[in-house]
């Protein structure tokens, strides 16, 4: 036992000396294991706190949305859904009025005019029991609020709107309402509005009411067009569905089920979590990998020094057993410092996406929880990594005759590796250029883990870095080309299809705001060739003095049978400039009535937007569509003077306007998105960043006491330290330079990776190109390159102080 | 060529241990000297002194007309550049470079890195067909030869050694004892340190050193000796 309680004393003198480097390299750990836990957790705490929202406000099973312009008596659905042969597997039902309006929510401050819709439900009992309203602070509507000019404003349009918690707005007839407060529910956890695929929180307002109120709001008493079921946990969901709906089309109106999954806000809550953890998954996986490789080679060299120990521990007959014991106990102190260390960057990391995701995504229920069941397995990988590490050492020289290992000393005392390979070839220079190079040659395993492990951290950064390149550089293409020549055009969508000699359309170009006008007729289309995609092609006169899409090929002049195409569209659909794409278009049949039509374009070129679903073609194909004269949307640019602001207020009082929204409106939402995803990013990537350069302080400083005696016997030859640091920082720049040429290789790839396959399949709808900007390529070199090779400066003080009779006094 | 004055070496505070007392000691050009004590008896403290490695606590050192103890730290790196040159018991020669370059870093540390060829040192301490070999190519004699070797490019005056036979057999330590004699015919002090009073019997002088004392000076007391009558 006394032998023990020895070898336990003399491991604590280990740990002592050896304590700087065991917290970095529990660091690396740290934040390897730590990164990995916290970037794969958003999807799990997405996931939970979906599900828990949805919980939290009951959202519906079933929803029976009456065809449009339909309603009935309230009560009547109701009843329909109470008479079903299954009407015990039905839990609660809500009736409710929801009614397109337009919401004017301006402040002193700025215009906000949008396209929204009323939803009026019976509010006896503070909100509806199915799909219910959560406020964050305050109180919801009461059953006194009911028919009065009082609502909830939707959450996700105020906070992207700025607006205040209560205020008052106007909406379509003029009707001033108060909101007292702001609400989420959850079909607005994310807004798509139709006809659009882009981000739409603040550009849509939901307006929540009592039924009466709204009732009065849209003129239509005593009605109501929506119903919303819950089911019973062991109801049969789908014959529930199907009886309720065969009920209300009793009633003799047409009526469309919607389940909960195809919820278009459901769906893309759940969809949108599956993108995301595909993205961070890679990201998360090799900076764990590259930590543990880093962590792993530096154990094995610390361990390594004490070979010459091992060796006479051997000679005197100590059990291999008991000669791991020290290196392992220093394995055991990092692997549980890294573990700690792990728990806290992870959480930090975390608070961080956290931080992000709140106000990316606006729940009611935010679950984020430390991820156990994430973190366990890295841990684990983290907490085994090091005694495999500072175990291999002793494995190897346990093997070997005790003679050998006192003999042969630490690694770095050997000759040999690749050595011999080169000593014919000299580099030019003297024996001080030829060292650097001979040191990595001759430990030849050691040095490619090193640039292996500070690869895998640049392969991550380059990955990372440029794939927030090719986001802002997709999204700058589409700003560009969305700005064109008039930076401040705006689309106004009109109340349908109309002539463009209508008086509410002419108005348009009378207003005294507006100075030039383009009435475009948007229609969706399909377009077939190796894949099916659904296009929204504006239709206008491509020679028009206000905007055109800019083009990366091809030309404008398009006839009255050419296409213009996104890029990555004509990828997709297998064609190029002038072959003949494919297309199912609508062709007007009545005022307002289209029927569909297959016909062959000609892909005349394709513009620079990396939107997909954007085509345009030439009014001269009016006529073939027989939409001759026709428009439902306009372009209007501000008269100088005016800015959107007053174009917005002056336009919204034309009933054959429906929205008035700046062009780049949508693409400065996704700029908002981006910013703050590129601030998750740019933080992870500091953590990476301090990951690289602890690997290489690391890797320096073991060096240096690798080479203590080599340097001992340099300055008894005079050798000054300067040149010494020199030789060590050449050493480490070839080092730096082969981790960062293979971690560019690495990044490269797993760009091309994130771009064509994971971007592609996760976000069909956005065009992505590889990007690297300069300033990352100028991070990445500088930090791989200079980081690592400036690491050894850190030992210069120890080199400086060195005790050149004590380093050289050790007999080997 | 080195002169020592009132030399003391104290290490650590409170009680100090005395290395080195009050010694006096003059070598010339040409000298082949062994410096000789038991272990502990200040020997390799006295070397590391004459090396520019370390200090001393009082007196003064001067080294080919340079006063060591009141040189600048820039001073002593070029002192141990131009003037002195080791040779270490556990030989020290750089395993990442072979033969050839470790006499050629000799060379190149004293700034001469173009007047020698490391071939032909080589082959003066009889190495002259190993110039490629890597240091664990080598036995034990022939790295301290390249050691030697490489301590010979310097070129510098001073040669110290200190227990350069210390991990070799007895035919190898003589060769190694032969080649450093070789170097003080040549002109160069040489100063050898051991404890085997063996080897001290080929010396022109020996200086004995007991607890830091220098208790004799002058020739073997049996008479220089031939390498031939040596053994041990
Ligand atoms: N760095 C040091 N710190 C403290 N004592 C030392 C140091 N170096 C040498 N000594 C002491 O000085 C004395 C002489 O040492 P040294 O010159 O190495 O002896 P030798 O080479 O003759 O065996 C010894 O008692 C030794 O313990
Ligand atoms: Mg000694």
């Amino acid at each position: 036992m006394k032998d023990w309680y020895l070898i336990l004393r003399w491991s604590w003198r280990d740990l002592r000396k050896y304590w700087v480097k065991v917290i970095a390299i529990a660091l690396v750990i740290g934040i390897g294991t730590g990164a990995y836990a916290g970037l794969t957790s958003t999807a799990n705490w997405r996931r939970d706190s979906n599900e828990a929202s949805m919980e939290l406000l009951n959202m519906y099973d079933v929803r029976f949305e009456l065809a449009t312009d339909s309603s009935v008596a309230a009560g009547e659905l109701a009843a329909a859904a109470a008479g079903i042969e299954h009407a015990a597997w039905v839990d609660d039902t809500v009736e409710r009025l929801i009614r397109p309006t337009q919401v004017d929510a301006s402040t002193a401050g700025e215009t906000v005019l949008v396209p929204g819709e009323i939803v009026g439900v019976d509010i006896i009992d503070g909100g509806p029991a199915v799909n219910g309203w959560y406020t964050e602070t305050g109180s919801g509507l009461t059953a006194a609020d009911a028919g009065e000019p009082v609502v909830l404003l939707e959450e996700g349009f105020a906070f992207h709107n700025d607006l205040p918690k209560a205020g008052t707005i106007t909406v379509s007839g003029g009707v001033e309402l108060e909101y007292v407060n702001t609400a989420m529910t959850p079909e607005f956890f994310i807004v798509v509005p139709e006809n659009t695929t882009s981000f739409a929180q603040g550009t849509y307002a939901g307006v929540f009411t009592s039924l009466e109120t709204a009732q009065d709001l849209t003129g239509l008493e005593g009605a109501v067009n929506d119903l919303i079921v819950t089911v019973a946990d062991d109801a049969d969901r789908d014959v529930v569905a199907t009886e309720i709906k065969n009920a209300i089309t009793e009633l003799g109106v047409g009526v469309n089920t919607i389940v909960r999954e195809d919820d278009p806000s459901y769906r893309l809550l759940f969809e949108d979590v599956e993108n995301d953890q595909e993205f961070f998954n890679i990201f998360a996986l090799l900076i764990f990998v590259g930590a543990v490789m880093g962590a792993f080679n530096l154990i094995t060299r610390l361990s390594e020094a004490q070979r010459r120990e091992i060796g006479i521990a051997m000679a005197i007959g100590v059990s291999p057993r008991k000669i791991a014991i020290r290196p392992l106990l220093v394995g055991a102190q990092i692997a549980l410092l890294g573990v700690v260390f792990g728990v806290a960057v992870g959480v930090l990391i975390g608070s961080l996406m956290r931080s992000v995701m709140d106000t990316l995504l606006l729940l009611p229920v935010w679950l984020t929880d430390f991820q156990w069941s994430l973190f366990f397995w890295v841990a684990v990988v983290g907490f085994i990594v090091p005694f495999l590490a500072a175990a291999y050492p002793v494995w190897r020289a346990v093997r070997v005759k005790p003679i050998e290992a006192i003999r042969t000393g630490h690694l770095a005392a050997r000759g040999g590796g690749l050595a011999p390979l080169i000593k014919r070839f000299r580099l030019p220079g003297d024996t001080f250029a030829q060292l650097p190079f001979r040191n990595l040659l001759r430990a030849p395993r050691r040095a490619i883990l090193t640039a292996l492990g500070i690869a895998a951290i640049m392969a991550v950064l380059v990955g990372f870095l440029g794939a927030i390149d090719s986001f802002v550089g997709a999204l700058d293409r589409g700003t560009t080309m969305v700005e064109g020549n008039s930076p401040d055009r705006m689309v106004v969508s009109l109340e349908g299809v109309l002539p463009v000699d209508h008086p509410g359309v002419t108005a348009i170009a009378e207003a005294e705001s507006v100075d030039g006008t383009v009435p475009v007729l948007q229609l969706g289309a399909r377009a077939e060739g190796d894949e099916e995609l659904l296009l929204l092609v504006e239709v206008l006169d491509l020679d028009n003095e206000l905007w055109q899409p800019a083009l990366a090929a091809g030309s404008l002049d398009v006839g009255d049978n050419g296409v213009i195409l996104a890029e990555v569209a004509a990828d997709d659909l297998g064609v190029d400039v002038g072959d003949s794409v494919r297309v199912i278009v609508p062709v007007r049949s009545g005022e307002n009535t289209f029927r569909f039509v297959e016909t062959d374009l000609n892909v005349a070129g394709l513009h620079e937007s990396p939107i997909r679903f954007n085509a345009y073609m030439d009014d001269a194909a009016l006529t073939p569509l027989g939409a001759e004269g026709v428009a439902n949307v306009v372009y209007a640019n501000p008269a100088s003077g005016f800015d959107s602001g007053d174009v917005q207020r002056e336009l919204f009082g034309l009933d054959t306007v429906g929205s008035v929204q700046k062009a780049t409106a949508a693409s400065d939402d996704l700029d908002d998105l981006m910013a703050q995803f590129v601030g998750i990013l740019q933080a992870v990537a500091f953590f990476v960043l301090l990951l690289a350069v602890l690997m290489a302080f690391n890797s320096a400083s073991i060096s240096f006491e690798e080479r203590q005696r080599e340097h001992a016997t340099m300055f008894a030859y005079g050798v000054r330290v300067r040149k010494a640091l020199r030789m060590a920082v050449v050493e480490n720049l070839t080092i730096g330079i082969v981790a960062t040429l293979i971690g560019f290789g690495g990044g490269l790839w797993m760009l091309w990776w994130v771009v064509n396959v994971t971007a592609a399949e996760t976000m069909p709808d956005i065009g992505l190109v590889m990007e690297l900007s300069p300033t990352t390529l100028f991070t990445v070199v500088v930090l791989g390159i200079a980081a690592v090779a400036l690491a050894p400066l850190f030992t210069a003080r120890r080199m400086r102080r060195m005790d050149l009779p004590g380093t050289l006094r050790v007999m080997e | 060529m080195i002169e020592l004055l009132n030399v003391s070496k104290r290490f650590g505070d409170g009680v100090p241990i005395v290395a080195l007392a009050d010694v006096d000691l003059k070598v010339e050009g040409g000298e082949f000297v062994v410096v000789l004590g038991p272990s502990g008896s200040g020997k390799t403290t006295l070397l590391n002194m004459v090396g520019a490695l370390d200090n001393p606590t009082e007196g003064s050192i001067v080294v080919d007309g340079f006063d060591i103890s009141k040189a600048s730290r820039k001073e002593l790196f070029e002192f141990r550049r131009k003037t002195v040159s080791f040779i270490f018991q556990s030989f020290n020669i750089f395993p990442g470079l072979t033969a050839a370059e470790n006499v050629q870093f000799g060379a190149d540390a004293a700034g001469r890195g173009d007047e020698v060829d490391p071939a032909v040192i080589l082959d003066a301490v009889g190495l002259g067909d190993r110039l490629d070999q890597f240091p664990h190519e080598l036995s034990g004699g022939e790295q301290q030869r390249v050691a030697i070797a490489r301590a010979l490019a310097t070129g510098n005056p001073v040669m110290l050694a200190d227990e350069p036979t210390g991990e070799l057999d007895f035919t190898t330590g003589v060769q190694i004892l032969e080649l450093l004699q070789k170097q003080a015919a040549e002109g160069r002090a040489v100063l050898v340190v051991t404890h085997n009073r063996e080897i001290s019997r080929i010396a022109d002088r020996v200086v004995e050193l007991s607890s830091g004392h220098i208790i004799s000076d002058g020739p073997p007391a049996e008479g220089k000796a031939s390498l031939d009558e040596l053994h041990w």
